[in-house]
């Protein structure tokens, strides 16, 4: 009977250790041999892949105040896939961290450290080469001398990589990350005139790349104009009639990033015109008060000079383009002024 | 020790049981942890937004543009063989966003991950941008007919009478009918957007993606509609603003080849762009000095393809080159539509533009980081637009019909080139320290192919020596320029030099000094030359020099091609006191100097912005910013004609002094405040709060000031100056202001494992005193210009959601 108890009692707790066992610990193995060697060796298994990771997870794991485990969600933990990274393929073999080190005081670091925390961030150069040995060429072709990487920005300085929520790829939150350095560009998004940029219907990625590119201003496209007309498809002619500034550049006219003055623009007509033109008839015209129109108590006096008179269209509301409207170009064989 | 206790035996069996029982709760406990964290939640979302009063500006990218309540839903639903601990590859999602609003969205994915991947997505959006805007004209918004309704009276009065007040008494008969007939109509643009990915990876080293997208536009912009058509005392130029239709649908494709190799990348990809508009003219109704249907063009459909090819190798880990080359075709041949009324008999060349626009585009840029601290770069960047679309001449009316301003012009198809040429170093001078030094030049030139090659057949109409068959010319000589700013240089030397003080302390500092020279070409037949400098003899009394772009005064240069000096210098700094504060600082200062006789001379701008964030516990955080921006254009020009005025009224025909100027300044300033907080873990972690307060304030001034003083009294021999109130035609005009204040606060309370409760609440106010609307309300307008009754936006909107959300 004893000898019944005492079986029943060792049974209990190994069946009990053993299953929570299994669940809470990973065993204490090294890393297998290089996931590239299995690949090529045709030997790849998503499940030894997983086994690799736990060489970390058995540390890292649920109770992580920011999550590691969600990694599982994302791309990068897609084991059944042969190209997916293991943790030591981004944060290096780590030898030092999983064996110590005698020469550092408590747990060495790993040899690439992306966040601040227990231990300095590694050089960006060092992370982003990381990432850069699966994700190179496309649209990072041209990341190298780019002005992100000249400022020391790496991948991990926008993207989350363990969360299933990478907030610079969600168009809804993409610019809380951009703005976090470029604030210019936040305080345009506030104008009273914007792109739908708050509501996450055009976002920084759509004209910008941030990994590189040949355009200006890490524009997608290879121009300004290529870029807007991905949009704007309407006004890429090529017209009968075309507007040297607006063949040439947008930007010439519009700040694309938000303006006072609708739609986007970088001044009123007729200022706006008259910092190109001053030869045909009113654009020559030195434009004051008048150009308030009525209601703001201002308007030209008759020749009598003691009544107001009608302003003038020249002036007044779209001023210029009352007339002129047709300024991104005109294919009416009737708009060499652009008016038709 | 002999230890044969049956109780204490009991015991120990007793406590190994508990703890190994206690052990697999805590196991399975973590387990169900671990799980959360390696699968997806799924969700289901359904809610409602009571908005407190209609404003097209707050509801003008939501959709919420009305009073009432909208209800809303959403849902995102993932599944597949690889989360948890699957070890398959396949993944799809299933979303959708604002189901409920104009803003809605919806998508599918589903891929097998490293095989290939396959996507649909839907994007719509309403841009609401009026509603206040009112008009007489029957038609629909998006429709392209507009006319008067019967018995529309037709405005005979073009200039007011003298003495009269108020103001538009005068033609009080035309205003009241014009009141009588006006309605309100809201002005839109909705966009729909229809997107299918894929991508296909053939091998480790080769793969195909493939994009397509179908936009589709719909609605309408408010634009000016000018009529050409005189009659007794109007001349034309009677201004209707009407809803211009935005009937577009696009349709792009790419689909790119990508390889891989151990040192090289190639892709090369097809892009292909083709825009439909749906109406080839909008017709409208003249309402003043005759009744008459006439014709506005509209954009022509265009075709555009491209193709690219980008790579890269990788000499050794310090020297890689990556260079690639675009050659695009831009074309358009849709039928001319002419305005009878505009047109002059054998003015029209050719039934279609039969236009032709090629883009190329090359770069190259090796870099090498040889010595470990240096990374050195060389690069070079060329892009072209070269317009093969011929050039002839056409002959037309301008829309005040006089026949002293007849045109008789030449298109001028815009080809320019730029090259971009940048050297550049970044030294690492210590562990934390780099400077950056680079030069840059950038070369443009523009010029028109195949300028004015086809005449009229009427040599009258040209100037001399074009005038003669016999002479055999009929067009402009070749290497005839088409533009004054021919060609420009610009170089620039930048330095930047940033450092780490340390974990918590980053500084850093840049300047730059580049110089833009124009080369010009006096003798150029520019565009458009103006109603003075059109090549038509018979105005040759009043033609200007000739050559000058736009009809310019000689010594005007329009800023973006001009010659300029810029320096700029900008400094930023980021500090991080404790674990828990963040402060960053930053400003930027731009300096423009341009040596032109007339038009711009200078502008600057500057900027400071101050964030500061404070994490007071472990989920919750205070931050704060404010960005401060100043911006500065200073115009410098001559007076152009003393009696300008004299058809509208003649009180400002004052004697100006030959060679008179004139100078404007515009001044921009914006201030952007803001607040926010966040307030995790409230109520044993089932609430989260969050709040932003933001503050945009954004003024805009423009002062003209002349140069001189009248020499000539008006009234009671008074000589008037610009101080003058007689004289309105310069001072400082009223600030256009707009203030926005915004307070956001969201909530989430997690009723359940699987249910929570989101609230939300918003209030905006704006306010705007934009003199533009002045000239736009019945009774105020210019003479010829029909009233549309558009208000600046000033509202205060409350709204306030309520949404259930289910997560499974």
């Amino acid at each position: 009977m004893k000898i019944l108890k005492k079986i029943i009692m060792l049974c209990a707790v190994i069946a009990g250790m053993g299953a929570a066992g299994s669940l809470m610990a990973a065993p204490n193995d090294l890393p297998d041999i290089g996931a590239t060697i299995a690949k090529s060796a045709g030997t790849f298994s998503a499940a030894a892949s997983r086994k690799r990771d736990e060489v970390c997870t058995r540390c890292h794991d649920e109770s992580e105040t920011k999550p590691i485990l969600s990694l599982y969600q994302t791309k990068h933990g897609v084991r059944g896939d042969s190209r997916t990274p293991n943790c030591q393929t981004c944060h290096g073999e780590s030898e030092k961290h999983l064996k110590g080190d005698p020469t550092v005081k408590g747990r060495a670091a790993p040899d690439i450290v992306y966040k601040k925390g227990a231990y300095p961030v590694s050089d960006d150069r060092a992370r982003s080469g990381q990432c850069l040995t699966c994700h190179k060429g496309t649209a990072r072709t041209n990341w190298e001398g780019s002005q992100h990487q000249n400022n020391q920005v790496a991948c991990n300085s926008c993207h989350t990589i363990h969360s299933p929520v990478d907030k610079v790829r969600d168009k809804k939150t993409q610019t809380e990350v951009c703005f976090t350095c470029h604030k210019e560009q936040r305080a345009d998004s506030h104008k009273i005139s914007t792109h739908p940029i708050d509501a996450g219907k055009v976002v920084c990625s759509d004209c910008h790349n941030p990994h590189g590119s040949v355009g200006p201003k890490l524009l997608k496209k290879n121009t300004v104009n290529e870029t807007c007309f991905q949009c704007h498809a309407e006004k890429r002619g090529p017209f009968l009639w075309e507007h040297q500034p607006a063949v040439e550049d947008c930007t010439n006219c519009h700040t694309p990033h938000g303006s006072n003055i609708a739609p986007l623009l970088k001044s009123r007509p007729p200022f706006m015109c008259q910092a190109c033109h001053d030869g045909s008839h009113a654009s020559g015209t030195p434009v004051g008060q008048n150009a308030a129109g009525y209601q703001g108590g201002l308007s030209r006096l008759n020749t009598a000079g003691t009544a107001p008179l009608y302003p003038s269209a020249n002036n007044v509301g779209n001023a210029c383009m009352n007339c002129h409207r047709q300024v991104h170009g005109s294919n009416s064989p009737a708009g060499g002024f652009l008016q038709r | 020790m002999k230890n044969n206790n049956g109780k204490m035996q009991v015991s120990l069996l007793a406590l190994a049981v508990q703890g190994a029982l206690l052990c697999m709760t805590a196991a399975y406990a973590d387990d169900d942890e671990v799980a959360a964290l390696k699968n997806p939640t799924n969700t289901l979302e359904i809610g409602a937004t009571n908005v407190s009063r209609a404003s097209a500006k707050f509801g003008e990218y939501s959709g919420m543009n009305k009073t009432g309540v909208y209800l809303n839903g959403g849902l995102s639903v993932k599944g597949g063989d690889t989360y948890g601990d699957g070890n398959g590859v396949r993944r799809w999602s299933v979303m959708g966003s604002d189901l409920g609003l104009t803003s809605r969205a919806a998508g599918a994915t589903v891929s097998d991950q490293g095989k290939w991947s396959l996507g649909v997505g839907y994007d719509e959006l309403r841009h609401n941008l009026w509603d206040t805007y009112q008009t007489p004209y029957v038609g629909a918004m998006g429709g392209n007919s507009f006319t008067l309704p019967a018995g529309f009276p037709v405005s005979t009065t073009t200039a007011a009478v003298p003495a009269t007040l108020p103001v538009g008494t005068d033609r009080a008969a035309w205003l009241a009918s014009y009141n009588a007939a006006a309605h309100p109509v809201d002005i839109n643009t909705t966009r729909k957007n229809t997107s299918v990915n894929a991508g296909y990876m053939i091998d480790e080293r080769w793969s195909v993606k493939f994009d397509y997208n179908h936009l589709e536009q719909s609605g309408a912009k408010l634009a000016a509609f000018g009529s050409m058509l005189g009659a007794g005392g109007i001349t034309g130029e009677a201004i209707s603003i009407l809803p211009n239709p935005t009937n577009y649908k696009t349709d792009s494709i790419n689909l790119a080849l990508n390889w891989m190799g151990d040192q090289a990348h190639v892709s090369t990809s097809y892009f292909g762009s083709f825009f439909k508009e749906g109406y080839d003219r909008v017709t409208f109704q003249t309402f003043a000095g005759a009744s008459a249907n006439q014709i506005m063009s509209t954009a022509p459909s265009n075709d555009f393809h491209q193709l690219n090819v980008s790579g890269g190798y990788t000499f050794s880990p310090q020297t890689k080159l990556t260079g690639g080359l675009s050659y695009g075709r831009n074309t358009q041949n849709d039928p001319f539509v002419a305005d009878p009324f505009s047109m002059i008999a054998g003015g029209l060349p050719q039934a279609s533009l039969n236009g032709l626009v090629n883009t190329y585009h090359a770069d190259l840029k090796l870099s090498n980081q040889t010595a470990k601290d240096l990374v050195l770069s060389a690069s070079m960047k060329y892009d072209k637009r070269d317009d093969k679309t011929a050039s002839q001449f056409y002959r037309f009316n301008a829309l005040d019909g006089s026949a002293a301003h007849i045109a008789n012009f030449a298109n001028t198809p815009y080809s320019n080139s730029k090259t971009q040429l940048e050297l550049a170093g970044d030294y690492r001078m210590a562990k934390d320290q780099h400077l950056k030094l680079a030069y840059n030049r950038e070369e443009i030139k523009r010029w028109c192919d195949q300028y004015a090659i086809g005449g009229l057949g009427n040599y009258a109409l040209l100037p001399a020596p074009y005038t003669s068959a016999a002479a055999g010319i009929n067009a402009y000589p070749a290497g005839t320029n088409c533009v004054v700013a021919i060609a420009s240089h610009d170089d620039k030397l930048s330095a930047a030099y940033k450092i780490k003080v340390n974990d918590n302390l980053d500084m850093n500092a840049a300047y730059s000094y580049s110089d833009r020279v124009t080369i010009s070409d006096p003798n150029a037949i520019t565009a458009r030359l103006g109603l003075n400098g059109n090549i038509n003899p018979a105005l040759a009394a009043n033609t200007l020099i000739q050559g000058q772009n736009g009809g310019d005064y000689r010594g005007f240069y329009p800023f973006f091609d001009a010659s300029r000096k810029q320096q700029m210098v900008k400094a930023g700094v980021n500090w991080q006191p404790s674990e828990k504060w963040t402060i960053g600082a930053g400003g930027k200062y731009t300096d423009d100097k341009y040596p032109s006789t007339y038009g711009v001379t200078k502008g600057n701008t500057w900027s400071m912005n101050l964030d500061t964030t404070y994490a007071y516990s472990e989920q919750s955080t205070v931050s704060a910013y404010l960005t401060q921006q100043h911006r500065e254009r200073n115009l410098f020009d001559l007076q152009r004609a003393p009696t300008l005025a004299a058809a509208a009224g003649t009180a400002t025909a004052v004697a100006i002094p030959s060679g008179a100027t004139w100078t404007d300044r515009q001044v921009d300033d914006d201030t952007t405040f803001g607040i926010g907080m966040k307030r995790n873990g409230l109520m044993d972690s089932k609430l989260e709060l969050a709040g932003d307060l933001s503050y945009t304030y954004g003024k805009t001034a423009y002062g003209t000031q002349l140069n001189y003083a009248t020499t000539t009294a008006l009234v009671g021999g008074v000589v008037y100056t610009c101080a003058s109130p007689q004289i309105f035609t310069c001072g400082q005009l009223p600030d256009i202001q707009n203030r926005v204040i915004q307070i956001k606060l969201t909530g989430k309370y997690k009723v359940s494992k699987q249910s929570k409760v989101m609230f939300g609440y918003v209030y905006q106010q704006m306010k705007s005193n934009d003199y533009y609307y002045n000239g736009l309300q019945a009774g105020y307008t210019p003479s010829a210009l029909m009233p549309t009754n558009q208000q600046a936006p000033n509202y205060t909107v409350n709204a306030v959601s309520l949404a259930y959300v289910h997560d499974f």
